[in-house]
C-alpha cells in the first residue's frame, strides 16, 4: 500500500501508520549520516522523503528506539537525583546493578542462546573474590574491578567447557545448581564464611564511606550503578548488534539453524564461547563492583531465589531484549526493594507477575506489542470473512481497490433486490400474468416486472412476429447494431399474450437460477 | 568402610527417588519439573502436619505414626505435583514454546512456593518423630542405623513397585508409550492430559517419600527443597533423562562420591566434586548414562 502512498488515489486508502518524527529537511544542505566515533554505526536511522500532503520533501526517523532509551535512561537517572532521598537513591542504585546483572544475562541466553543459570555463580564468584583480596591485602577499587573481570572471564572459560557438548535445556540443569553450590562452598569455607555466616565486611569503596552520609555522596555512589548499568548497555550493543551477534543470530533459534550456520561457514560455537566469556567478564566485574557498592558481600548473592527472581525479572519484561531486562529489573526490584514490609508477600507477587506473563505472553512485556498485533489481524481476518456477503460479487481483498465504492454499492443492491424478488415468485403470481400479460398488476408482480424491464439490452428477451395474428416466436436481443437478435428454440405461439408469458417465465427462470 | 557403604547407599537412594521424579517427568511430558523442591518440601509440610494432629491425639510413636508419615508425606506432594500441573503443564502443554516456558513456569513457582512456606510455616526449621525408631544394628566394625536401613529398604521397594506397576498396568503403557512417542501415543487415544497428571503425581509421590526420610536427619524447613533438587538434577542429568536403570546408576556414583568426598577430602568440596564428575559423565555421554532419549525429543 505503501507505493500508492504518493498516487493521487492515495485518499481511498484504508489502515493506519505507525507515528514517526519528521521535520522538514533543508533543501541546501546535504544529508550527512553522523557515525558513533570509531565504529560504523549510525547514531540514528534516518531517511529523506517527500511529504505528498505539503508537497515539501522532509527527514523522518524511522527508528524510534533511541529516543525511548534516551527518555528511559534519563529518567532513570534523574528522579533519584532530583529525589534525592537515601532509600530512593540506594533503590535505584539496586535497580542499576540488577538490572546491568539482567542485561548481561539477556546477552548470554538471547544472544548467544545459551541457556544458562550460572550468571549469579560468576557475580558472586567476582564478588567474593574481589571483596576477599580487597580486606586481605587492601586492594584499591579499580583492581577490585581488575580482579573481578579476570576471575568471571576464568569462569565463564570454565563453565562453558560442557557447553559445547551439551544443548539447551540439558545446560540449564547443569548451570542451575551451580550457585548453590558455590554457596555451600563458601558457608563451609573456613577464610570466607567462618565469621559472620558467609558475609565479608569491609572490602574497599569507591566512594568512601564517610561520604556516604551526605547527600553528594549517596549521589555519587548512585551515580556508579548508573555508569555500571551504561557499561553492560554498551556491551550488550556492542556485541549483539555487532557482527558477532549478526553471526549468532543464524544459529540461535532451533538445532537445524546450528547446522545450517555450520553449513555456511559460520563457526557459531567459536561465536558463542566469545560472547559467553565476556559477558561472564562482565559479570565478574559487576559482582566486585557490587563488592564496592555495599563495601563486602553475602550469601545472598548465591542463593536460588534470586538467582529465580532475576530470572522473573527477565521474563517479565521479555527474554532476549535489553530493553525487556532493564523494564523487568525496574518492576520486580521496585516492588521487592521498596515495598519491605509486606514481607514473603512480595516475592510471592513477583512470581506470580512472572508466571502470568508465561502463562499469557509469548514474550514478556516487550512481546505484547506484536502479540496483540497479531490478535488484531486474526480479528480482521474474522471480520472480514464474516463481510464476504457485503462485497457481492468482490472478494473482500479486492474491495480496497476498486475506487469507485458505488460499483460495489450497486452490486450489493442488485443482489439484494434479487433475493427479494425470488422471495415473492409464486405459482399465483405466475398464473396472474398468464391471465393478463398486460395492464395492472399486484404489487409484487408489478415490481418483477420493472425489475425485467431495466435489464440491459444484451441479451434481453423480445418477441418476434413471424405473421402477425397468427405466429410468434421468442428471441435474444444481440444489444450490437447490425446483429440480429438469435431466435431462443422453436416454439411458436398464437397468440401475442401467449408468447409475453413465455418471455415472463424465461426471465422468471433467470432469475431464480441467478 | 561399612557405615561409608551405607551412608552412600542413603543419599544415593533418597536423591535417586528425586532424581527419577524429575527424569520421569521429563521424558513422558517433556516438561522439566524444577518446581521439584517445592513438591519436596510439601510432603515434609504434609507429613509435619500429620505428625502434629497425631501427637495432639496422644499418638506419637509407632505403626500408625510411621506409616502415616510416609503416606501423608507421599499425599501432599502427590497433590503438590497435581497443583504444579495444573498450572504449568495443562495451561501450556499445546503452546508454542512449551519447553522454555514450562521451565520458566516450574521456576516461578518454586520461586513463589519457598516464600509460601516461609509465610505459613515460618523460617525455623521443623523435626518429623522418628519413623523406623532410633535403634542400631552392629555388624562388624560398624553399624546401621534402624532409619538409614529403613530409608534403602523402602525407597527400593517403592521404587520396585512403580517399575513393577509402569510394567504390568495399563497406564503404565500409557506413560511408557508418552515416553516413546508423545505424538504416537496421542494418536492412538492415550490422553496427554490424564497421562501426564497423572506422572506428575506419582513422580511427586516419590519425591515425598524421599522428604519423609531425609527430614529424619536434615529436618523440614522452607528451603530444604533446594539440596535435592540440585542434586537430583545433575544425578537426572548424568543418569540420561528418561533412563531408569541410567538414573539409579548415577545415583549410585553420586552418593558414593559424595560420601567418599566428606569422609576423606572436605564436606565444602562436595559440591564441586560432583559438578566434575557430572560434567566428566556429560562429557564422554552427552545424553547421560541411560543416554535413550538420543533425538526423540527434538
Amino acid at each position: 500500500m505503501s507505493k500508492t502512498s504518493s498516487s493521487p488515489q492515495s485518499k481511498h486508502l484504508i489502515g493506519r501508520r505507525a507515528w514517526r518524527p519528521a521535520w522538514p529537511a533543508r533543501p541546501d544542505r546535504v544529508l550527512r549520516r553522523r557515525r558513533y566515533f570509531g565504529s560504523k554505526r549510525s547514531v540514528l536511522k534516518l531517511s529523506g522523503q517527500f511529504n505528498p500532503k505539503t508537497l515539501k520533501r522532509e527527514v523522518v526517523l524511522t527508528d524510534k528506539k533511541p529516543l525511548f532509551w534516551l527518555f528511559g535512561l534519563f529518567l532513570l537517572v534523574a528522579i533519584p537525583t532530583a529525589v534525592g532521598s537515601e532509600r530512593f537513591l540506594s533503590l535505584f542504585g539496586i535497580i542499576c546493578i540488577y538490572a546491568a546483572i539482567n542485561v548481561m544475562w539477556t546477552l548470554i541466553m538471547g544472544t548467544a542462546g545459551l541457556q544458562s543459570f550460572a550468571t549469579l555463580a560468576t557475580v558472586g564468584v567476582g564478588s567474593y573474590g574481589a571483596a576477599y583480596l580487597s580486606i586481605t591485602f587492601g586492594l584499591p577499587w579499580p583492581l577490585m574491578l581488575l580482579v573481578g573481570l579476570v576471575l568471571g572471564i576464568a569462569m565463564g572459560f570454565l563453565i562453558s567447557l560442557p557447553a559445547r557438548r551439551l544443548d539447551g535445556l540439558y545446560y540449564a540443569l547443569l548451570t542451575l545448581g551451580l550457585s548453590e553450590f558455590c554457596r555451600n562452598f563458601v558457608t563451609q569455607n573456613e577464610a570466607l564464611g567462618g565469621k559472620f555466616n558467609g558475609a565479608l565486611f569491609g572490602a574497599g569503596r569507591i566512594v568512601p564511606s564517610d561520604m556516604l552520609t551526605t547527600r553528594l555522596g549517596q549521589t555519587l555512589a548512585f551515580l556508579t550503578t548508573f555508569v555500571a548499568l551504561l557499561v553492560a548497555l554498551g556491551v550488550f550493543r556492542w556485541i549483539n548488534g555487532g557482527r558477532i551477534g549478526l553471526l549468532l543470530k543464524a544459529a540461535s533459534t532451533s538445532k537445524e539453524d546450528e547446522s545450517f550456520a555450520s553449513a555456511i561457514g559460520i563457526d557459531w560455537q567459536r561465536a558463542r564461547m566469545i560472547v559467553f566469556m565476556v559477558a561472564s567478564g562482565v559479570l565478574g566485574a559487576l559482582g566486585a563492583f557490587y563488592s564496592t557498592y555495599i563495601g563486602g558481600t553475602s550469601l545472598q548473592i548465591f542463593s536460588l531465589d534470586l538467582l529465580l527472581l532475576m530470572l522473573a525479572m527477565i521474563v517479565i519484561g521479555g527474554l532476549g531484549r535489553a530493553e525487556g531486562a532493564v523494564i523487568g529489573t525496574v518492576i520486580v526490584v521496585g516492588i521487592t526493594q521498596w515495598f519491605t514490609d509486606w514481607g514473603p508477600w512480595r516475592i510471592v507477587l513477583a512470581g506470580a507477575l512472572a508466571l502470568l506473563s508465561v502463562l499469557y505472553t509469548r514474550n514478556g512485556l516487550f512481546g505484547l506489542k506484536e502479540q496483540m498485533r497479531e490478535i488484531r489481524t486474526r480479528r480482521q481476518a474474522l471480520h472480514r470473512a464474516a463481510q464476504t456477503t457485503k462485497y457481492a460479487e468482490y472478494l473482500p481483498q479486492q474491495a480496497p481497490d476498486i475506487h469507485d465504492k458505488s460499483l460495489i454499492a450497486g452490486r450489493t443492491f442488485e443482489r439484494e433486490l434479487r433475493e427479494k424478488l425470488r422471495g415473492w415468485i409464486t405459482p399465483e403470481i405466475i398464473e396472474e400474468h398468464r391471465r393478463s400479460p398486460l395492464g395492472q398488476h399486484s404489487d409484487h408482480l408489478e415490481r418483477i416486472l420493472n425489475y425485467f424491464r431495466k435489464a440491459p439490452i444484451p441479451d434481453k428477451y423480445a418477441v418476434y412476429t413471424e405473421v402477425p395474428f397468427q405466429s410468434y416466436r421468442v428471441v435474444a436481443l444481440s444489444g450490437l447494431p447490425g446483429v440480429p437478435p438469435r431466435i431462443v428454440d422453436d416454439k411458436t405461439y398464437g397468440s401475442l399474450d401467449e408468447a409475453y408469458h413465455a418471455v415472463f417465465m424465461r426471465r422468471i427462470n433467470d432469475l431464480k437460477a441467478s | 568402610m561399612i557405615e561409608l557403604i551405607i551412608s552412600a547407599a542413603v543419599l544415593a537412594s533418597m536423591y535417586g527417588l528425586v532424581a527419577i521424579g524429575i527424569s520421569f517427568t521429563w521424558a513422558s511430558i517433556g516438561m522439566l519439573n524444577l518446581a521439584q523442591g517445592f513438591i519436596f518440601t510439601a510432603g515434609g509440610y504434609a507429613a509435619y502436619l500429620y505428625a502434629q494432629t497425631m501427637t495432639n491425639l496422644g499418638i506419637t510413636e509407632g505403626p500408625v505414626m510411621s506409616i502415616g508419615l510416609l503416606i501423608s508425606g507421599m499425599a501432599g506432594s502427590a497433590i503438590a505435583g497435581l497443583f504444579v500441573g495444573s498450572i504449568a503443564f495443562l495451561p501450556l502443554q499445546d503452546r508454542a514454546n512449551f519447553r522454555t516456558r514450562g521451565l520458566i513456569a516450574t521456576l516461578a513457582i518454586s520461586l513463589i512456593g519457598t516464600q509460601l512456606w516461609l509465610i505459613f510455616f515460618g523460617p525455623q526449621s521443623k523435626p518429623l518423630p522418628p519413623i523406623f525408631g532410633t535403634g542400631r544394628i552392629e555388624i562388624g566394625s560398624g553399624g546401621v542405623s534402624y532409619s538409614q536401613l529403613g530409608a534403602i529398604v523402602i525407597a527400593t521397594l517403592m521404587l520396585t513397585a512403580v517399575i513393577m506397576w509402569m510394567r504390568s498396568s495399563r497406564a503404565g503403557l500409557q506413560m511408557r508409550a508418552m515416553m516413546m512417542n508423545p505424538l504416537g501415543a496421542a494418536v492412538v487415544g492415550v490422553s496427554v492430559r490424564v497421562t501426564g497428571m497423572r506422572v506428575l503425581a506419582i513422580s511427586g509421590a516419590l519425591t515425598g517419600l524421599a522428604s519423609v526420610m531425609l527430614a529424619q536427619t536434615f529436618f523440614v524447613s522452607p528451603t530444604s527443597g533446594v539440596q535435592p533438587l540440585t542434586v537430583g538434577l545433575i544425578i537426572s542429568l548424568a543418569g540420561g533423562l528418561g533412563s531408569i536403570p541410567g538414573t539409579v546408576i548415577a545415583a549410585a556414583i553420586v552418593g558414593l562420591a559424595e560420601a567418599l568426598t566428606a569422609r576423606y577430602l572436605a564436606q565444602s568440596l562436595v559440591p564441586f566434586v560432583l559438578f566434575g564428575i557430572v560434567v566428566l559423565i556429560l562429557v564422554f555421554r552427552p545424553r547421560g548414562l541411560g543416554g535413550l532419549l538420543e533425538d526423540v525429543r527434538e
